[in-house]
């Protein structure tokens, strides 16, 4: 796939590495680059070569989060609500059930996050530096992150993380559970290829189930959530035979 | 402002409201009147309409609260209230978590029983070195019942909260800011410096703004994700028509520090 202007998207050895690529303004985010990740993430979704897909920022930060020189030109409120909606690239992140992996890096701040709390595992190098900058701004993430955010490290961590507005380092986000792993920025590329294959090489239809039961069961009740578990589980034994 | 209480001083630097538990004698103990008093306090902050931002909650002396002071049914007043009439009067910790602006504990000394219950209830906790957070409830007999047992779960996780409510385990300061029960700790003589700083450093966001990333956070996480993607979405795009939001966007184009109406 070729042609983007914001992104870029490859594909070797089963992984498919979408980039943003704005390096120019650290990546931040805006309408043409959400037209594109919407693009590639339904390739990683429907490509078969396709085991995981990778997020990375191209030049010196993964996302500064939305580019602010696009914003207050919808017309109206009414008009915002119906484009949230008419293309819901958020809600494509969280429709691919393939894992997804954020490798950060230089900045990583308001939707930079939100897109990194979309992935499932985050792997950031150590001279990250992280924040949600928005309320300051007048406005709330609205990437999902204040929902995301309290769901991966906690209700009173996440509203100091969005009310008292300081930025943090990697070690930081480490200790909050924002991060999984933190490694020193020559080693990003290799760690997160090195994670990545790890997925390749596992059985397909049970990362996928997974993926599912963790984030789906999160939102039901325990006995629901057991019960698909169990469905997720049969279905996986069932194709596995075949 | 001139409301006075017994057990409760307070002032009200703008945009800060500052209150300290005021029965240092008693270790803080909330008794009938401090929860009487405490919703008060809040009802009056919100009609009046001060511009009051954020809250502080201490405690005078060397206890941040150690619990409550023993209800006993069937005497005096209680003769004329149920006992779920009865603890409802109680409910200082209620009154925090529904206080309309963010609440910072600032946990000078032991957050105990009805004490850490009331340190859970706000939206964040500074302690000061070397004070210890639990519940002793159980080993009374007596089961937490302002918010004890649904707040701590979603703070630490079940594992830690049963662990400390069923074998009644303290947490030092240091343990429970690993475990995410609290935000920082700070030597005792900078918890004063350190919380007003974060209170202010809330205050500097836009007032709405402010209002709604907590409503989203707090609402959102007893919803479904799809729900609270939704309620995200409305209130975000709702902010849009605030002049703050323009003035937000204005500022960072501009370079400068932002100055908001909230409105």
């Amino acid at each position: 796939m070729g042609g983007f202007q914001t992104i870029t998207y490859s594909v070797a050895g089963g992984i498919a590495y979408v980039a943003l690529n704005r390096p120019h303004v650290l990546n931040a985010y805006n309408v043409e680059m959400r037209d594109e990740l919407y693009q590639a993430l339904e390739a990683v979704r429907d490509d078969n070569e396709v085991s995981i897909g990778v997020l990375r920022g191209e030049g010196r930060a993964f996302c500064v989060g939305a580019d602010l020189t696009e914003f207050g030109t919808a017309p109206s409120q009414i008009v915002a609500r119906d484009v949230r909606w008419e293309r819901d690239i958020w809600g494509m992140f969280l429709s691919i059930s393939k894992p997804l992996i954020a490798s950060i890096h230089g900045y990583c701040l308001g939707s930079g996050v939100e897109i990194a709390l979309l992935c499932d595992i985050r792997i950031a190098s150590d001279d990250t530096v992280f924040g949600m900058p928005e309320v300051s701004l007048g406005m709330i993430p609205a990437a999902g992150g204040t929902q995301t955010l309290p769901r991966t490290i906690g209700i009173s961590r996440a509203l100091e993380m969005l009310l008292v507005r300081n930025r943090f380092g990697a070690s930081e986000a480490l200790g909050l559970g924002l991060v999984t792993r933190v490694v020193e920025r020559g080693g990003l590329v290799a760690e997160t290829e090195a994670t990545a294959r790890r997925f390749v090489s596992m059985n397909r239809g049970a990362v996928r189930a997974v993926k599912a039961a963790v984030w789906q069961g999160a939102d039901l009740p325990l006995d629901s959530a057991l019960d698909l578990e169990t469905r997720l589980a049969l279905r996986s034994m069932a194709t596995r035979e075949n | 402002m001139d409301t006075t209480y017994k057990t409760l001083a307070w002032d009200f630097r703008p945009p800060i409201v500052s209150i300290t538990q005021n029965r240092p004698r008693v270790s803080n103990r909330v008794n009938l009147l401090m929860a009487m008093e405490l919703r008060h306090l809040f009802q009056h902050l919100h009609e009046d309409e001060c511009g009051a931002r954020v809250a502080i909650i201490t405690g005078r002396g060397r206890a941040f609260s150690v619990g409550r002071e023993p209800i006993s049914f069937g005497k005096g007043a209680s003769r004329s209230h149920t006992s779920s009439e009865w603890l409802e009067l109680h409910r200082a910790a209620s009154t925090l978590a529904g206080a309309g602006m963010p609440v910072i504990a600032a946990l000078n000394g032991d957050a105990i029983d009805h004490g850490l219950e009331l340190a859970l209830a706000c939206d964040l906790r500074i302690s000061a070195r070397g004070v210890a957070l639990g519940s002793t409830d159980l080993s009374q007999g007596i089961v937490p019942w302002d918010g004890g047992t649904q707040r701590l779960p979603r703070l630490v996780g079940k594992t830690l909260a049963l662990e400390m409510l069923l074998t009644v385990r303290l947490l030092d300061a240091e343990e429970a800011h690993r475990v995410g029960l609290v935000n920082a700790v700070v030597e005792p003589d900078a918890l004063a410096r350190s919380s007003e700083k974060m209170a202010l450093e809330i205050a500097s966001g836009a007032p709405i703004a402010t209002r709604y990333a907590r409503e989203t956070v707090l609402k959102g996480m007893d919803m479904t994700l799809e729900q609270g993607l939704r309620l995200e979405a409305d209130l975000s795009i709702l902010l849009q028509s605030t002049a703050d939001r323009a003035e937000g966007l204005r500022s960072f184009l501009e370079r400068r520090e932002p100055e908001f109406r909230g409105e």
